[in-house]
């Protein structure tokens, strides 16, 4: 059979987000993939170059657009490592709820991506309705919807506005009443376990060389979350456990996002019920003149995709020398998605692309 | 000081001469080698069960005329000790004609890695299958993401010579 090549992307249909994989197919079978990215190449990081150390906060809470708050996270994380700064009890407190509600939010959204490209609209509408009452959430307490620039080298902006707690806890309640009516149509409907099994398989020893993180790497049965090896924040604080599957498939990997988001909720009111009273920030040298010493550092994180980190380095100016992000989504989409997309057909690029959970402005920075 | 640290830089030191191990806290330890060592390291590193290169990345030093290579190592395992620690191998070639070889035989995730880094500061990695564009849609004299490059004079002379509609349309 003639082997053609096609253009999947960045204006298929069946893309979500600025990406595109161009397919060399025969019949309706993927001979070779090749991942094409640099859609949304905005230079970040050279940009990072020439602005001063807070400068660079709606900077790079604009790399990703799905989920800005990790990438503050590492950027405060590793200026505070940097310059030496502590960050109080209550503040770490306030960035592990904030970073779960930004979590649960990503998911959602992810799941949007999912359940709309499987057809399933009335789920993908729940999704994002339930994405949204987390933005009210943000909104709230940092003004912003998307970008909120909340978490700062010290601690976080400002404290929980008066009666937040009780909001928090409304709102988890009002999304986790949901889950049952998300079972029962999507999650163990069994048009999304003919869809999802056994597509995109990638075993354990594969994810390993291949360098896969987060659900990825959870799904082939790997323990591995960057929250429990190495903790940031307050999940030290707390018990919870790191969901995982075995096999390894696309069915695998949207049940770890699901069973996470709902260790994330519990987690939440783990933290709600713990927090401490007392400041949420340390007071920062004037930012005018806020030179950090000569040194580097790399810091990690476990953002919803998998582990998220940060090589800054500062030769002792008042602007970051170099600062590289090492993203999940970069060896999933660049690496692993060819390999997963080999002698798979046509109808389940999309399925494969979303399951992997990639995003286009990760990878391009 | 940490267990773990100690001992990964006792253990590099007795297996090769003329290498520079630091241990710069708990999670972290710093090695810094020459630039044909770089494969034989990282094998090494492999081999001891730090089996995850989660990082390429490059740091253009101008004063020195140097650019510094930083691969980030850490392990995929489920133990806190060992999987608590980050490695980061340094290198430094100069900038004149940087050549390095490719690191894909030992990690099989450092080929986008390199292909970044070959587009973004123009350094060519030997043996590497396919140094191709990854982002970049023109060719540049100097590799953008170095420190010589002048973002602010590129697009002046790039972008201020396109002209803007409202003159072709005659008044605005």
């Amino acid at each position: 059979m003639r082997e053609l090549e096609l253009y999947f992307g960045p204006q298929h249909l069946g893309m979500i987000g600025n990406f595109s994989i161009t397919l060399n197919v025969e019949g309706d079978r993927i001979v070779k993939a090749t991942a094409n990215p640099g859609f949304l190449h905005r230079g970040f990081e050279k940009l990072m170059e020439q602005r001063t150390w807070i400068q660079n906060f709606p900077l790079v809470c604009r790399i990703n657009v799905v989920e800005p708050d990790h990438m503050e996270l590492m950027y405060a994380m590793a200026v505070e490592k940097l310059a030496g700064i502590e960050v109080p009890e209550r503040a770490q407190y306030v960035r592990s709820i904030y970073l779960e509600l930004a979590r649960i939010g990503s998911h959602l959204f992810g799941l949007w991506a999912y359940a709309n490209m499987l057809g399933f609209d009335t789920v993908a509408n729940w999704a994002m309705y339930h994405r949204d009452l987390i933005l009210d959430l943000f909104e709230e307490l940092t003004g912003g919807r998307v970008y909120h620039i909340y978490i700062w080298p010290g601690g976080v902006r400002r404290d929980f506005p008066e009666g937040f707690k009780d909001k928090i806890i409304n709102t988890l309640h009002t999304i986790g009443s949901c889950v049952p009516d998300y079972d029962n149509t999507f999650f163990n409907n069994h048009i999304f376990y003919k869809r999802a099994i056994n597509i995109g398989k990638i075993t354990h020893e594969e994810a390993k060389r291949m360098g896969a993180v987060g659900q990825v790497l959870r799904a082939t049965g790997m323990k591995q979350d960057i929250r429990k090896i190495e903790p940031y924040a307050a999940y030290d604080q707390v018990d919870w456990e790191i969901p995982v599957r075995t096999d390894g498939d696309a069915y695998s990997r949207i049940w770890v996002v699901r069973d996470e988001m709902i260790e994330s909720v519990h987690m939440i009111f783990k933290l709600l019920d713990k927090m401490p009273k007392g400041e949420v920030y340390n007071k920062i040298p004037n930012p005018f003149k806020w030179n950090i010493p000569n040194k580097e550092t790399y810091v990690r994180c476990e953002s919803s995709r998998g582990e998220l980190g940060l090589y800054l380095v500062s030769n002792g100016e008042d602007k970051p020398y170099r600062a590289h992000f090492r993203t999940p989504s970069y060896n999933h989409g660049l690496t692993i998605l060819e390999k997963a997309l080999e002698n798979e057909s046509i109808a389940d690029v999309g399925n494969i692309m979303i399951s992997l959970y990639i995003t286009a402005p990760e990878i391009d920075r | 000081m940490n267990h773990t640290g100690t001992l990964l830089k006792e253990n590099i030191l007795s297996s090769f001469d003329d290498i520079h191990v630091d241990v710069v806290d708990e999670q972290r330890v710093s090695v810094k080698c020459k630039k044909n060592l770089v494969i034989a390291v990282l094998s090494y590193l492999k081999r001891s069960g730090y089996n995850h290169l989660v990082l390429i990345s490059c740091v253009d030093w101008i004063k020195d005329n140097e650019l510094e290579l930083v691969y980030i190592i850490s392990a995929y395992t489920e133990e806190s000790e060992k999987g608590k620690m980050n490695i980061l191998v340094k290198t430094r070639i100069t900038r004149d004609k940087p050549e390095l070889h490719t690191v894909i035989d030992v990690f099989e995730n450092a080929e986008p890695y390199e292909r970044e880094l070959h587009e973004l500061y123009g350094i060519h990695f030997k043996g590497h299958p396919r140094l191709t564009p990854l982002f970049l849609e023109r060719e540049y004299e100097i590799p953008p993401f170095r420190k010589d490059f002048d973002t602010r004079k590129y697009v002046q002379e790039v972008f201020d010579q396109i002209p803007f509609v409202e003159d072709k349309k005659g008044g605005k």
